[in-house]
């Protein structure tokens, strides 16, 4: 009986945060994987649409209507990125865990903006800039992360004539 | 200037390092520094009980009472028995350092601790677990032993190191991991000196007796009904296992050559 106690107290203060752990790396394993996947062909497919940080416009561009374009994603750490990340926290140096996160995170939302400008038949994008917030505590202490909010805004522009 | 349109160049801000090599490092690692400071923390108190003789002690600790102890009323008879029978039993360790105090914690949980300054401490649990007089001497005697090895600084001195860790981990996601490690390191210098304050307190028991009959009557049955309540769980987790400990008793006394028979005297209240 005893032993049965204390196993089902190992289990619960050793096994099931591992277990958490082995389920949380790999289903968030594979939604990176698949995540950047999809980025990559979506970023094939506006390959060669003019996206540029200049804050103004290029001399050769001659715009014939403009507006604002912007794309945005939130996005949230998976536990296991969240311990390794934790441990990461006590002696310090780079977060390897949360780097490809972010980087998703980058690129899908310069992506939305891209795809928004060439879906309202815009040809370029000038003075893009990326902005991030973080989103409400995960915890009731103040402490942890929801999520971060990717932004990504910029000047969309339709050319009058063929550029030079 | 002429716009060449080019596709993201991956791996810059991606460090190519696989989360799994990252885990297995870092908790590796983590882990032989957490056991190194553990074991540079439990050096550091040896050298500081080497320094600071029992004497000292006694005196700094005279007057002192946990602040969160919450004692049964004062003229109850049980603190009375058990306050008489530490002073019996002590005699038996000449030149003790201690003046010995009882204090009778009202938990129900079975236990009994040995704290700075003789102050012994055993809980009313334990008092209506134990059915003859013999019983409860070989548990004070046990607490004799852990002031004779100075075992209640050491477990003070661990509870400060297992604070200490608790303070600098505390926010952190993964607070209890290093609270473990640090956990398991120190349990196993505990059952060492359980099993030494044991052989201490039967002898003891058997300089006040002239035999041993009894003594461990409370653990056999325990042993018996392992079934038995979540208290005595907790009580067993920092100690050896009951049967363990009555078969080594029961060797300890044989060699010894300890009558196992003998009068065994009931309980005064």
């Amino acid at each position: 009986m005893e032993d049965t106690v204390n196993s089902f107290s190992l289990f619960f203060n050793y096994g099931l945060p591992i277990l958490l752990l082995v389920f949380a790396y790999f289903i968030g394993n594979m939604i990176e994987k698949g995540h950047f996947r999809n980025i990559r062909k979506r970023e094939d497919a506006v390959h060669g649409f003019p996206v540029v940080s200049f804050d103004t416009m290029p001399e050769e561009w001659r715009a014939g209507s403009s507006t604002m374009v912007t794309g945005s994603i939130v996005i949230s750490l998976d536990y296991f990125k969240r311990v390794i990340a934790g441990l990461r926290g006590l002696i310090g140096g780079r977060i390897k865990t949360y780097e490809p996160l972010l980087e998703r995170a980058r690129r899908e939302a310069l992506l939305r903006m891209t795809e928004s400008a060439k879906e309202q038949g815009y040809d370029a994008v000038f003075n893009v800039r990326l902005e991030t917030s973080r989103l409400a505590n995960a915890r009731r202490d103040g402490n942890g992360t929801a999520g971060v909010e990717m932004l990504a805004f910029g000047t969309a522009v339709k050319f009058a004539g063929r550029i030079g | 200037m002429k716009y060449i349109a080019k596709k993201p160049k991956e791996g810059i801000n991606v460090s190519d390092v696989h989360p799994l090599v990252e885990a297995g490092t870092l908790v590796v690692g983590l882990t032989a520094i957490f056991i190194a400071i553990v074991l540079l923390l439990v050096f550091l108190i040896e050298a500081a009980l080497y320094f600071v003789p029992a004497e000292t002690e006694a005196e700094l600790f005279a007057d002192w009472l946990p602040e969160d102890l919450v004692t049964i009323s004062p003229s109850d008879d049980r603190l009375y028995e058990a306050q008489m029978l530490v002073n019996r039993l002590s005699a038996h360790w000449a030149d003790a350092p201690y003046t010995f105090r009882v204090e009778v914690d009202d938990s129900d949980l079975a236990n009994a601790m040995a704290l700075p300054g003789g102050l012994i401490i055993v809980t009313q649990g334990l008092l209506d677990e134990v059915e003859s007089e013999n019983e409860l001497a070989f548990v004070l005697g046990h607490e004799l032993g852990h002031f004779r090895n100075r075992d209640h600084l050491r477990a003070l001195g661990r509870g400060i190191v297992l604070s200490l860790f608790f303070a600098v981990v505390t926010g952190n996601d993964v607070a209890g991991i290093g609270i473990n490690v640090a956990d398991v390191t120190l349990r196993g210098f505990n059952r060492d000196q359980e099993s030494d304050a044991d052989e201490f307190g039967l002898a003891v028991v058997y300089a006040e007796y002239g035999h041993v009959d009894e003594a461990w009557r409370l653990f056999e049955r325990w042993d018996e009904q392992r079934n038995g309540t979540t208290g005595i769980v907790t009580y067993l987790a920092t100690h050896p296992d009951a049967g363990d400990r009555v078969e080594q008793l029961e060797r300890l006394a044989q060699r010894q050559q300890w009558p196992a028979e003998g009068e065994v005297i009931p309980l005064k209240w």
